[in-house]
């Protein structure tokens, strides 16, 4: 006997449960009435996060899925609830992470009239999806649901928006529930021949100066042991992009740190000067690539990326490998000859003790009476023992983060790379904890993103979730004061913030919050902080002026390398 | 580089028909600032598959990838580029096999 016919929004709400949803952060509003109708009876089996501003939703839907490994789902309404998750979208296509948005839309009857909130959203997002879809027929949801998920969460993952008419959502129909693992134009697959993964082998074991650069695929693929076991079996040195960090744990002994802008010297020094260039789950970024016509130059390149897009579309590579990290490179370990011998010799321990003498020691041991963020930054990492996740807002806060934070397990860390979306930090930190509960979260955010996104402390009240806002202080847009000291004369054109009492704005939420000035109150601050799971902002007031070092100048080639103001880097010396 | 000066390509791409995947592909185009010289969409002599004739003039280190984006929407199943009226009979040979061989893999499963 067939089953009874439910209504549109049941159906959506036992797809999401059948696909494995726990999850959802959302914000109601008209054209979704019908929806957040039917989800006040399953909150059993889903958990409803309310943010406070559509973006949060998604941000924190960003942060839940990087944290835990799971595509994050975000419910809004049409219109301007819409448009406030696009920002969000954009940001999880770039940094490919699994989000599913589902948006209220108006009636069929009333599409393409100019209706109250209705927006082309399908039109609007085309461009920054994966897949966006219009549900028009209550029939349509189950397999919709299954697809979307399907397409968010395979191959290179990324958002994926279904617009939900009301018709849909009201409209009756039987509910069967679907699966979906398979698209006839759509290959999330790709198995790299033996033929190359031969070649390539032969080219590492040809190589005497081979250097790794990865980056979020490794996560995305779960290929973090398959990396180290290739790293180790091939003796490589490796580093990470950005969104790379925590894949492989701080000190792991072929790690050489983070490429790029504001990497580590060695990475950027070893692309240089390597013979073999091996790039896995990464894309070449111009943040970290410099200059494209000086990049890796003594190096013949691989490069291994599920995505045919991102191979040889920056860099000209000798050998492409379209595969998925994780297959790629247990293929690979299996091929290579095992080596012990380390042709870079001296190479990388003369850069970083560069880099430590040069930058990390006068900033975490500075003579200032001023905190610079740094030295907060390290305490951090040291009382949390690189245990916690760290997420980041965008700006210095980002870059002194990725510097210096310390990582001991993989998905870490959580910071917006591609877009650089300001306002990030916040609903993503809310969304981390909420989705892994039992770990550590710590923000750090300076004064400009925190505003952007401020009023998500209304969810942390109301969720009780226990996020740790480091909040770098100094009192401007960081960044862009420091661009306008490097490359504007020194005009800072509206970079001054006058900003709020940050501790009568926790208070008002009833977050506890302690104002750090002193080296003294900053180990005080951090011990309060750590000491339970509830929320907790650290308001560290940090020098107005430091800067972030080393620094590769837009445009510039990557062994460019500004240790301060006035000096570079010099492999000679 | 006046725009006259390049290259005309003819891409084909075999897709699914679904609504809004003219605009999607159209999209490659726009943001790259890449003008349509010539379009045509119409069933491909592969039953159930769509064809896009587009001619642009393109700079020729960036055709590949435009045609890469075009063949990541995921609802395209296979794009190609030649200069134009170099046009080979051997593309839809090419996604009729595609076609049977993916759906070999599925059914294999």
């Amino acid at each position: 006997m067939a089953e009874k016919k439910i209504s549109g929004s049941d159906i959506l709400l036992r797809s999401l449960i059948h696909q494995g949803v726990e999850v959802v952060f959302g914000y109601p509003g008209g054209q979704i009435m019908p929806v957040y109708d039917r989800l006040m009876d399953y909150g059993d089996s889903l958990r409803h996060i309310l943010a406070r501003h559509e973006q949060g939703a998604i941000h924190a839907a960003q942060g839940y899925a990087r944290a835990k490994g799971a595509p994050g789902c975000v419910i809004v309404t049409s219109g301007p609830g819409a448009t406030n998750v696009i920002t969000g979208v954009d940001d999880a296509m770039v940094d490919s992470t699994p989000v599913v948005v589902i948006a209220g839309q108006v009636p069929v009857s009333l599409l393409g009239t100019d209706a109250f909130q209705e927006t082309d959203l399908i039109g609007l997002t085309t461009p920054i999806t994966k897949w966006s879809y219009q549900i028009r027929r209550p029939e349509d949801i189950a397999w919709a649901v299954a697809r979307a998920f399907y397409i968010a969460g395979t191959g290179r993952p990324g958002p994926v928006v279904l617009d939900f008419t009301k018709d849909a959502q009201i409209g009756l129909a039987e509910y069967v529930p679907a699966e979906c693992s398979f698209i006839r134009s759509y290959n999330p697959h790709p198995v790299p021949s033996e033929e190359m993964i031969d070649r390539a082998a032969k080219m590492i074991d040809e190589s005497r100066k081979p250097f790794c650069v990865y980056g979020q695929g490794i996560v995305l693929s779960g290929a973090e042991k398959e990396l180290a076991a290739f790293l180790e079996k091939g003796n490589i040195k490796a580093g990470s992009t950005l969104l790379g960090l925590s894949a492989l744990p701080s000190d792991h002994p072929n790690y050489v740190g983070m490429l790029g802008m504001h990497g580590n010297v060695t990475g950027n020094i070893l692309t240089q000067e390597c013979d073999l260039l091996i790039a896995v789950g990464m894309r070449f970024s111009d943040r970290v690539t410099g200059k494209l016509s000086t990049y890796a130059s003594k190096a013949r390149i691989i490069h291994i990326d599920i995505d045919p897009t991102e191979i040889g579309k920056n860099i000209p590579v000798e050998l492409g490998i379209l595969s998925d990290a994780k297959v790629a490179l247990s293929r690979l370990t299996e091929k290579i000859t095992a080596r012990k011998s380390d042709e870079w010799g001296m190479e990388h321990i003369m850069c970083r003790a560069v880099e430590q003498h040069r930058v990390i020691d006068p900033e975490l041991h500075s003579e200032d009476a001023e905190l610079h963020p740094g030295e907060v930054v390290d305490a951090v990492a040291s009382a949390t023992g690189g245990n916690a996740i760290v997420v980041t807002d965008v700006g210095q806060n980002q870059m002194i983060a990725a510097r210096y934070s310390k990582f001991t397990s993989t998905r870490s860390f959580i910071t917006s790379g591609g877009l650089g979306t300001m306002g990030f930090g916040l609903p993503a930190a809310v969304g981390a904890k909420i989705g892994t509960p039992g770990k550590t979260v710590v923000l750090f955010v300076g004064d400009g993103g925190l505003q952007m996104t401020e009023q998500e402390f209304g969810t942390i009240k109301q969720e009780g979730t226990g996020v740790k806002i480091v909040l770098l202080n100094n009192n401007w847009l960081g960044n862009v004061r420091m661009w306008q000291e490097l490359f504007f004369k020194k005009r800072y054109s509206f970079t001054r913030m006058v900003n709020p009492d940050f501790k009568m704005l926790a208070d008002a939420y009833g977050i506890d919050c302690m104002n750090v000035e002193t080296r003294e109150e900053l180990k005080e601050g951090i011990g309060r902080m750590l000491s339970d799971d509830k929320p907790f902002l650290l308001n560290v007031h940090v020098q107005e002026n430091s800067m972030v070092f080393p620094m590769i100048a837009p445009g510039k080639s990557i062994d460019e390398i500004m240790l301060n103001e006035k000096d570079f880097f010099d492999r000679e010396k | 580089m006046d725009s006259k000066d390049l290259k005309l390509y003819e891409i084909t791409a075999y897709t699914e028909n679904h609504v809004g995947l003219l605009s999607a592909i159209a999209g490659i185009f726009a943001r790259r600032s890449l003008n349509i010289e010539k379009l045509l969409v119409y069933p491909s002599d592969v039953p159930g598959i769509h064809k896009f004739k587009i001619v642009t003039r393109c700079e020729d280190d960036k055709i590949e990838n435009v045609v890469l984006q075009i063949e990541k929407k995921v609802d395209v199943l296979k794009a190609f580029y030649h200069i134009n009226n170099e046009y080979s009979g051997r593309e839809s040979q090419l996604v009729r096999e595609l076609v049977a061989q993916r759906e070999k893999e599925e059914n294999n499963k």
